[in-house]
């Protein structure tokens, strides 16, 4: 029971306690039902999950804007694409190397995927081992910037640092 | 002044599912329409949920609604690629 275990079992137990909230509010029966049900959801969670890294929450809370403004851009330049009559795309792969997301754990690696799914341009399809899939709309778009970034920040949100390797995470 | 947020904001987000719609339509594969679908209905998605918190009696309804709104977003994000793997594999490309 260290810090790191505290640590997500609040984290957790926080974030579905209000999810909870929002979705019983304001039976008073109901929340008094998630005494049991959160309890039981976050060992659910611990089990499928295990806390192997610190989530660090104001890291997350800076990311979201980010995250928020690039869905939108990701939203508004398909629906541009999908009416434009003459439609500018070039799909294709593109090589993402294992180096931004190697070094990531499953469940951030899988995330990452999500994140990028949603921005501009970019179609995650898993991994092919150490090498992340990404399918782009446009080959003539710039993203050997942006997916590296993308990768690194959601390692800063986890704690996680490449140039030190976490034994068995 | 809410009715007027409510109209514009869902009318927003119909145009974004109807850009989805036209591009799995249109788009030349597999993997653009995946693009058109996960990115334009999620701000649609988005739009229509911020348009109807506008009638929304109480926090605890807009609490659900955005809720919906980060559920579906999480599912997009993951279905997207689920669909994209499977479809690649299929095409025996991984």
């Amino acid at each position: 029971m260290d810090g790191l275990w505290i640590r997500a079992v609040a984290h957790r137990g926080a974030m579905l306690g209000a999810i909870w909230a929002a979705l019983s509010a304001p039976d008073p029966e109901g929340l008094a039902l998630g005494l049991v049900a959160v309890p039981a959801a976050v060992a659910l969670s611990l089990r499928l999950l295990p806390a192997r890294h610190p989530l660090i929450l104001w890291r997350l809370a800076l990311h979201l804007p980010r995250f928020l403004a690039g869905s939108v851009t990701g939203g508004v330049d398909v629906a541009r694409r999908a009416f434009a009559r003459k439609m500018p795309l070039d799909p294709g792969w593109i090589d993402v190397p294992p180096e931004p997301s190697g070094g990531l754990p499953g469940g951030a690696r899988v995330a990452l995927g999500g994140e990028l799914s949603l921005m501009p341009g970019t179609l995650a399809a898993g991994c092919d081992g150490d090498r992340l899939l990404v399918h782009v709309l446009d080959r003539g778009g710039r993203f050997d910037a942006s997916i590296p970034r993308e990768a690194r920040e959601i390692a800063a949100i986890i704690g996680h640092r490449r140039d030190r390797p976490q034994g068995g995470a | 002044m809410a009715d007027l947020a409510t109209l514009l904001f869902t009318a927003l987000g119909l145009v974004f599912f109807a850009a989805g719609t036209v591009g799995l339509i249109r788009f030349p594969d597999t993997f653009s329409r995946l693009h058109a679908l996960t990115k334009a209905d999620n701000l649609g998605l988005g739009f229509i949920a911020l348009g109807v918190a506008f009638q929304a009696e109480s926090w605890a309804q807009v609490a659900r609604i955005a809720l919906i709104w980060v559920l579906a977003l999480l599912a997009a994000g993951a279905v997207a690629q689920l669909v994209a793997r499977a479809a690649l594999m299929r095409r025996g490309g991984a």
